[in-house]
């Protein structure tokens, strides 16, 4: 068995298992760091990266759904809005005196189950992913409005602890949810059966099939694992802001399809490894930090993170492409 | 009527890597004329086409058209010299009318530069009756039968003024009165001095319609005859011609006649007509017949991934329910798709991951054990000799041998016991054709059933116990070892009877 050789380097095969995009999306975080930390000394502090992860960490933690949909070949629009509808159904439970740990199972079932759904739908109709779920997104962002009843709803105080409590008063408790259920969906994804199988899924729907993959069923989990992870990444955000807002994370689809993406996952499925969407939701946290120390006015960010995005996933390519050939 | 020389093919040749495609064919046209090229599969029936409508470039050689000398055309200057295709894959648009798509590009105008519908429907009325088509000219394509689309596609080509039709096995799998209308159809264009070249390999149809008969047979022009002058039995020799014995000698395996998997009556409503048939144990069973005969959809269906209206499978006496390739595989079966790039790979991903995509889908567990797949997998790597530096390197970097490798060594590792093989050794070179020749005798000597379908006849011929031979979906017979020849395979396959 020892006449095979190994090829590449150990050292970084965690983030390189079939594809090198994790290790330039590594080496780009390291030049925009130093960069930064050249420009302003109060960039490359303890508190401030802290702050860029916790920041970021809700967007990561919808990301890791949106990808592991991504890697099966299936495209999910809908997290935004459906995070606004868990957010809802977690206020008005509290308001109605529900206790926070029940609060919290019933918001992660929601979107468990609202994902499955979306999965069934997906499936069952045979639309195209996006837009079978560009049209559940905009269900859900009705769904939304009606739940509240288009109306804020205040925590008053209530449920402050699931996002804002600091371990040892000094990393935030979303930080590590999002590096907790990162290593979790690693580990699901690297080293279980159902994880390989959505990889071959999106990696070639017809020869999983006649592997004895069920298709259906595997796709509508993924979806429903995405529904659980922006269920779940709702009740962080009302309990930072203490309110649900019915408009709450539109910008979520795309920027964690953006984020999966410059960490290395394919938009058609197959490809992409979950430290690599980690980088991916950082850099795209690390970038607007930098942006905001730098004091550049939000109108121009946008303008400027859309380019980050376009480079970066270029940059990424193109080391994939090398590699290929 | 004076026949003029509308086509002159000389010396034509087109190589791909690996193959010589074409070699070398004279071929001419006159007006008025149908023209047969019949051929097996691969015999360069396609090649010839493609060169003919400016879609490949012929390496040497000379076409002339209309007295005027070319090296080769291209697209537009192949309909610009009045070359009309017509394949099977329709190119006419499904949601425009046949009035409108007999005129597409070329519709009347009024003044104002809007379509004139009144025009367009009289004139391509007038077009249909006078070709006797009796086709509504507001209907659209897409309620059209594929014969019927085929004759709007010859009404359009006659607006079009075209003087060469190709037809390219026009008439595969439809009703008898369809295809009678079609051919009627084709021998009336002929008679206003379009020049027809037909391909086909039912020799019935083109016996009915032919003036001359070109044969073909592995990029060789074998001979052009009149057809008052030529037999079937002349012709079905023609194409085969090779020297069988040549060919992998297999070793041979005791067959246990005791044992067998049964197939029984598959249909599907469509390509499948009421298939059975059997396999013994330790035996190779070949399948035999011309691509779109219906085999591939047969051995789909009887895995579970197409959807059959009635079927069964009996396993060694027992019936064994199969809806999903799943069920399959858990009831023994392997199915080794015809095109490997396509359902049998996962190109991205690496060696280790494809092969061991059936056992780890297929087997109880939760976590993979990964020490334990490399060293599963690098044990078939060796056995089958894959060739690969690591067993990380992606299979898309892996040559078609060595891929299709990869894909055997996934069904090894299945361990099934009824394995289906479908075109196993296409396009790939012959050292790694007769590495899998040697594993199928090896595993049928292991006393697993063995499907084998192949288009490549000496190769049947060298590996199977038995062929059975599809025809327009239907099994149409079948030939043990003794009585294994080309002749008897051609025969059947294109349905003429021994």
């Amino acid at each position: 068995m020892t006449l095979i050789p190994e090829q590449g380097n150990q050292s970084v095969k965690w983030i390189n298992k079939g594809n090198r995009s994790g290790l330039y999306l590594l080496v780009i975080i390291v030049v925009a760091v130093v960069i930064m930390s050249l420009l302003d000394p109060n960039f490359l502090t303890v508190r401030n990266l802290l702050n860029v992860l916790n920041q970021q960490s809700t967007l990561g933690i919808v990301t890791m759904g949106v990808a592991i949909a991504l890697i099966a070949g299936c495209i999910d629009l809908t997290v935004g809005n459906l995070l606004a509808c868990t957010a809802a159904i977690a206020a008005l439970l509290l308001k109605a005196g529900v206790s926070d740990g029940l609060v919290v199972i019933l918001a992660c079932g929601a979107g468990l189950l609202a994902g499955a759904i979306n999965g069934i739908i997906v499936v069952k109709t045979r639309i195209d992913s996006f837009i079978a779920t560009l049209g559940l997104m905009t269900i859900y962002q009705g769904i939304a409005l009606i739940i509240p009843n288009g109306n804020n709803i205040y925590l008053q105080g209530k449920f402050g602890w699931i996002g804002t409590f600091r371990l040892a008063d000094i990393v935030p408790i979303p930080v590590i949810y999002f590096v907790i259920i990162t290593i979790i969906v690693y580990l699901v994804m690297r080293y279980t059966r159902f994880g390989r199988k959505l990889y071959s899924i999106g990696g070639n729907s017809e020869a999983a099939f006649l592997a004895g993959i069920n298709l259906d069923l595997h796709r509508i989990v993924a979806y429903a694992i995405s529904g659980l992870c922006a269920g779940f990444t709702s009740l962080i955000v009302i309990s930072r802001i203490g309110q649900s807002q019915p408009a709450m994370g539109i910008a979520y689809p795309l920027e964690a399809i953006a984020a999966a993406v410059i960490g290395g996952v394919s938009l058609s499925g197959g490809k992409g490894t979950i430290p690599g969407v980690f980088l991916g939701a950082i850099l795209l946290g690390l970038i607007r930090n930098s942006l905001n120390i730098l004091r550049v006015p939000s109108f121009y960010q946008y303008v400027m993170l859309g380019a980050v995005i376009i480079i970066a996933v270029t940059l990424s390519n193109l080391g994939a492409a090398k590699k290929n050939r | 009527m004076e026949q003029e020389l509308l086509l002159e093919v000389k010396g034509c040749s087109k190589s791909f890597p690996g193959v010589k495609a074409f070699n070398k064919v004279d071929f001419n046209l006159y007006s008025g004329e149908i023209h047969c090229v019949v051929g097996e599969n691969g015999a360069g029936k396609s090649t010839f086409i493609k060169m003919l409508s400016g879609a490949l470039r012929p390496d040497e050689g000379t076409i002339t058209i209309g007295g005027q000398l070319y090296s080769h055309l291209t697209p537009a200057l192949a309909h610009q010299l009045g070359i009309q295709t017509i394949y099977q894959e329709i190119s006419l648009a499904p949601d425009l009318t046949v009035a409108e798509n007999i005129f597409i590009g070329a519709e009347p105008v009024t003044r104002f530069g809007f379509i004139d519908y009144p025009k367009l429907k009289k004139e391509s009325k007038l077009l249909l009756d006078n070709l006797k088509i009796d086709l509504d000219v507001d209907a659209f394509i897409g309620s059209l039968s594929v014969p019927q689309k085929q004759s709007i596609q010859i009404a359009k080509a006659m607006r079009m003024a075209a003087k060469i039709f190709i037809l390219d096995e026009p008439t595969a799998s439809y009703g008898s009165n369809e295809i009678s209308n079609l051919l009627e159809l084709v021998k009336q264009v002929a008679e206003r001095g379009v020049g027809v070249i037909y391909i086909s390999h039912h020799l019935e149809e083109v016996f009915s319609l032919n003036d001359r008969i070109t044969v073909l047979r592995d990029g060789n022009k074998i001979a052009t005859h009149d057809k008052s002058e030529v037999t079937e039995e002349k012709i079905i020799s023609e194409m085969i011609g090779r020297d069988v014995s040549k060919f992998y000698t297999r070793e041979s395996v005791d067959i246990d006649y005791s044992k067998t998997v049964e197939f029984k009556n598959f249909s599907n409503g469509g390509a499948v007509k009421d298939a059975s048939f059997k396999i013994h144990r330790g035996e190779i069973v070949g399948f035999a017949g011309m691509v779109g005969s219906g085999r591939t959809d047969l051995v789909r269906l009887i895995f579970g991934a197409g959807e059959k209206t009635s079927g069964s499978v009996i396993i060694e006496g027992k019936e064994i329910r199969i809806d999903n390739p799943r069920h399959a595989i858990q009831a023994g079966l392997s199915l080794l798709t015809e095109d490997r790039q396509k359902t049998g790979l996962i190109l991205d991903h690496n060696i280790e991951w494809n092969v061991s995509l059936v056992h780890l889908t297929n087997t109880a567990g939760m976590f993979i054990n990964e020490r334990e797949e490399s060293k599963d997998v690098s044990h078939y790597v060796q056995a089958i000799n894959i060739r690969t530096p690591s067993l990380k390197q992606e299979v898309r970097n892996l040559s078609g041998g060595n891929q299709q490798k990869v894909v055997l060594a996934k069904w090894l590792y299945a361990n099934s016991n009824v394995i289906i093989f479908d075109e196993p050794t296409r396009g790939i070179d012959i050292g790694a054709k007769e590495e899998i020749y040697k594993l199928m005798v090896q595993l049928a000597k292991q006393g697993k059933y063995i499907l084998m379908i192949s288009s490549d006849m000496p190769e049947l011929i060298a590996m199977c116990d038995r062929v059975v031979v599809m025809r327009q979906g239907r099994i149409v017979g079948e030939i043990g070892r003794d009585q294994l020849s080309e002749e008897n395979l051609l025969t059947y396959s294109i349905g003429g009877s021994i």
